[in-house]
């Protein structure tokens, strides 16, 4: 079986462009996660990462929606490529997996603590 | 909405991210720091946005996103490429056709030049190295010992060419080679001829094309083979094979028939000769002779081993051979014995004695190679002057090419191929001209037969190679270097200053002076020489004298009457060897001291005859008995010589026999003026017969009586070959010599002038034509013809007086020099030869700029001002 290997922020950015679908962009990315996590995210840091993903085939993007903000500037669009939809997928059952070992938290006092 | 796009990111911030962002990347992110910019700008005020914005910048500066120089390999043509290169150069060329036509003219001369000089030195460097097998034959040489050291000699004993070839299977042919010149009888003709005799291998072991018949004709030993020269000498047009002809040979006549004719050797072969002829033809093989004089006959041995066959593979036979040698003859043992290498031959040359090879004469080779390196340097320099000038009209060119991505190593590329094509030309014609001219005047001129045989001799193809590639680097390597070191902005813009006054192209012009003075120095001192020369006092008197040859000495009283009773003949004197035929040397004691001096044996009338200047006591008597046993008449230089004073008592003696001085004459010379006045004794020989008849003519009559002389002598010796000359003659060959030297100095003088002028001229009207501007508007302004002039001129006199300085000082030397070495008695490098190499450089600069100014002081300077 193939493995992924993903970092903790690239399986977030991975999952944001997902949710954003057709939207995403560095500047969405970024607002997204904020919104969503709280967390704040140096811009720089998610295109490296959208681009990385992209050189591992999780993303595909195209150019387009240039906007006045940008100075006329087109967008980078990501959007989820089949193996970066799997990834996640397959990710997110080894989490369940892990999750459903662990022991229940019961007061079990045969450790001698 | 609307105020915010008052506000833009700070510019800088803005400027930096585009210097570092890879293309590809920077539209992505400029767009997201803008959005981030107005985003900020919004919720945060305009301070903050811009802090942000560079803070943005800055983080977005990380390797992945910085832009680099990546190697693209783009798909690229070629061959396409150097066919438009060829393209513009050619168009380029014919675009300026006076100065393309200095360049290609000039470097063509120089080519021609250097291929005569290269001619003649292969032509004693690559002697016989055309020969196919020339790495698979050796000579045979013998090393002795004798009272100076080792010596190795050439030749070895006769009967050991026919032992090696018995005795080991590794020779595939072998051959004697014996040089001969004996008289040659074709019809009623007579003449002395080169012969070999050599055996039928040779023909094997060498090959050589043939004009007639063919190669084994030796095989037959009554048959010979004729170089093409004499076969045309001999016969004319008609066919030679099959005609008859004599050789005389040790006294007997042997006849022969042709039997083949070589093609023209154009002074490649190894050997030299008119003729080869079967040595088992003449009586001088050692077949018939007993065993010990077989072995004392030495001659040179070749021999042609096998492909492959090493040498030292044959020691031990060698050594078996020497052995054998030293037991028939123990007088002279052989130290060993071995082979030398074909290819060797030439770096043997003085210390081999007796080899095939004795002579190397640097002197005319270097005189040659130093006078075409001459000529190429002033082509040379005229190209690279002319082509960095021709360049900053080209500026735009190079400027748009480099401005749409030409790289400098293409713009290098393109010059040096267009200075590839001038080069070839230059070749092409260079040929041309060296075989149509330069090499029938030099064959001449040197006595030579050497061609252009471009399809037999890949030496000269190599040289051709060579010499492309060299003058290609030499003239285009510094101007494509420079003119493609110059950054587009400031040829664009047109800042870029280039070529009329650079330091380089003065200082190229300098050095063409020099040479220019230091050729014009030569050819003149070298003409003033020989006119002093010609005019120089040979110490006696030339006029009405003949000389004729005494083949044999039995006839020799008949003809000395014969001759007598001619009626122009005035007195008749004998003597052993002549005044202008080399002379003999003999040592002197007088004092317990030895001298030596040049020795002359004659009949006591002999100094009268020529009438030698006596200066101190008396001429010879030829009614005293006393005078041909004991007198003896010395030179001036004699008397310095050995710090003399007149009269002299004491007696000298010369081969333990006793002389007296009984008189003294002026210094007079017997050799050609390359040799000074040696101390000379002629003695009054009492010797009945000589091997020269110095005769006296009535005033006038010489040159007419020649005949009626020969005549005479024919009755006596019939068969033998006549050498007379008049007494007035015999320099002839000297001065024919020097006559030919001074051609190609004078040649080479002018040729210097004509380069030095025509780069000049191109220099001088490429800059005029830049400049007619300024001198239109100073013309506008009122400067006066003078200041113009002068303005012009002025360059071109500093660089004259820099050239006549260095070229007067270094000529001084190198010409004396040269003068030295080639005469005793010379003109030295004076006023004259100085003055007039400086003047003549001066007037010809005057011309060639003075013509240009001309042109620019009649231009109308209204017409080139509104021209734009």
């Amino acid at each position: 079986m193939k493995r992924y290997h993903l970092g903790e922020l690239e399986e977030l950015i991975l999952l944001t462009v997902g949710i954003l679908d057709q939207e995403a962009y560095g500047v969405s990315v970024l607002d997204e996660i904020k919104r969503q996590t709280g967390r704040k995210v140096n811009i720089s840091a998610i295109h490296t990462v959208l681009n990385r993903l992209e050189g591992k085939g999780f993303l595909t993007s195209q150019m387009g929606g240039a906007t006045e903000e940008r100075g006329g500037r087109r967008k980078r669009l990501f959007k989820l490529s089949g193996t970066g939809r799997s990834a996640i997928t397959e990710i997110k059952e080894l989490r369940n997996k892990l999750y459903d070992q662990l022991p229940p938290l019961a007061l079990d006092f045969s450790h001698g603590y | 909405m609307d105020t915010k796009f008052k506000h833009f990111p700070p510019k800088w911030a803005d400027r930096f991210l585009e210097f570092y962002c890879a293309p590809t990347k920077l539209e992505q992110i400029q767009g997201d720091a803008y959005e981030l910019f107005y985003l900020n700008l919004e919720e945060r005020g305009f301070a903050y946005a811009r802090f942000r914005f560079w803070i943005h910048v800055l983080s977005f500066f990380r390797w992945s996103n910085i832009k680099r120089t990546k190697t693209y390999e783009y798909p690229s043509n070629p061959g396409a490429m150097f066919k438009s290169y060829l393209k513009i150069g050619c168009r380029n060329l014919l675009k300026q056709k006076l100065t393309t036509f200095i360049s290609v003219f000039g470097l063509s001369l120089a080519v021609a030049c250097s291929l005569v000089a290269y001619l003649f030195i292969e032509q004693i460097w690559f002697k016989g190295m055309l020969q196919p097998n020339k790495d698979e034959i050796y000579q045979l040489t013998y090393t002795v010992e004798e009272a100076d050291g080792k010596v190795t000699y050439g030749t070895v004993a006769e009967p050991i060419a026919e032992l090696l070839a018995q005795e080991f299977s590794q020779i595939k042919s072998h051959t004697r080679v014996r040089q001969g010149f004996p008289v040659l009888i074709h019809k009623t003709d007579s003449y002395y001829q080169r012969v070999i005799y050599v055996d039928p291998g040779f023909m094997e072991m060498f090959s050589f094309r043939m004009e007639h018949g063919y190669a084994g004709a030796l095989q037959e030993p009554n048959q010979v083979i004729l170089t093409y020269e004499l076969a045309e000498k001999l016969f004319g047009d008609a066919s030679p094979i099959g005609q008859e002809l004599s050789l005389v040979i040790e006294g007997k006549e042997v006849q022969y028939k042709v039997g083949g004719v070589l093609q023209k050797l154009n002074d490649m072969g190894m050997f030299n000769f008119d003729l080869l002829v079967n040595f088992e033809s003449i009586g001088f093989s050692s077949d018939k002779l007993p065993l010990q004089e077989a072995w004392n006959a030495e001659l040179w041995t070749f021999v042609h081993l096998e492909e492959g066959v090493d040498p030292s593979q044959l020691k031990a036979g060698l050594h078996g051979l020497k052995e054998n040698q030293n037991q028939i003859n123990p007088d002279k043992p052989y130290l060993s014995l071995d082979l030398l290498r074909y290819t060797d031959l030439v770096y043997q040359i003085g210390k081999i004695e007796g080899g095939v090879r004795d002579f190397l004469g640097l002197g005319p080779q270097i005189l040659l190679g130093a006078i075409s390196l001459f000529i190429l340097i002033l082509a040379v320099f005229n190209y690279i002057n002319i082509s960095i000038l021709i360049a900053s009209r080209r500026l735009k060119e190079i400027g748009v090419r480099k401005v749409i991505g030409g790289k400098r190593g293409q713009l290098i590329a393109q010059f040096l191929s267009e200075n590839l094509l001038v080069c070839l030309l230059a070749v092409v014609l260079g040929c041309c001209l060296a075989f149509f001219i330069l090499l029938p005047g030099f064959n001449q001129i040197a006595n030579k037969s050497l061609s252009l045989d471009l399809l037999h001799n890949p030496y000269i193809w190599t040289f051709l190679i060579g010499l492309v590639v060299f003058i290609t680097l030499v003239s285009g390597l510094y101007p494509a270097l420079f003119i493609s070191s110059f950054e587009p902005i400031r040829i664009l813009k047109g800042n870029q200053k280039i070529g009329s006054k650079s330091m380089l192209t003065s200082f190229l012009l300098t050095f063409q002076f020099v040479l220019a003075i230091i050729g014009i120095v030569a050819g003149v001192a070298f003409v003033q020489t020989n006119r002093i020369n010609g005019n120089r006092d040979w110490g006696y008197d030339k006029t009405d004298k003949i000389i004729v040859n005494v083949p044999n000495q039995e006839e020799y009283f008949t003809l000395k009457d014969r001759l007598l009773s001619m009626a122009s003949v005035e007195e008749i004197s004998g003597s052993h060897g002549y005044v202008g035929s080399f002379p003999a040397e003999r040592e002197v004691s007088f004092q317990d001291q030895k001298y030596k001096v040049d020795y002359l044996e004659a009949e006591a009338n002999y100094s009268s005859i020529l009438d030698m200047k006596l200066k101190l006591g008396r001429l010879p008597d030829p009614d005293k008995i006393s005078d041909q046993r004991e007198a003896i008449l010395v030179n001036n230089e004699f008397m310095e010589d050995l710090g003399l004073i007149w009269p002299v008592d004491a007696s000298f003696s010369i081969d333990s026999l006793e002389y007296r001085i009984i008189g003294v004459v002026e210094d007079f010379h017997s050799v050609y003026f390359q040799r000074p006045i040696v101390p000379t004794i002629i003695r009054a020989s009492g010797d009945s017969t000589f091997n020269y008849l110095t005769l006296k003519m009535s005033p006038g009559t010489a040159v007419s009586a020649m005949d009626l002389v020969k005549k005479n002598w024919r009755e006596s010796f019939p068969r033998e070959i006549f050498e007379g000359q008049l007494q007035a003659d015999v320099f002839d060959r000297e001065q024919q010599d020097t006559k030919g030297v001074q051609k190609i100095l004078l040649f080479a003088a002018v040729l210097a002038v004509l380069l030095s002028a025509m780069g000049l001229y191109g220099l001088v009207s490429l800059n005029m034509s830049s400049r007619l501007k300024v001198f239109s508007l100073r013309k506008v302004f009122g400067a006066s013809q003078e200041q113009l002039s002068f303005g012009l001129l002025r360059r071109y006199l500093i660089i004259w007086m820099i050239a006549s300085v260095i070229g007067g000082a270094l000529s001084y030397f190198v010409i004396s020099l040269f003068l030295d070495s080639f005469f005793a008695f010379h003109s030295g490098v004076g006023a004259l030869s100085l003055g007039v190499s400086l003047l003549l450089l001066l007037l010809v600069i005057f011309l060639t700029v003075g013509g240009q100014i001309w042109k620019v002081l009649n231009t109308n300077p209204a017409k080139v001002l509104k021209a734009e």
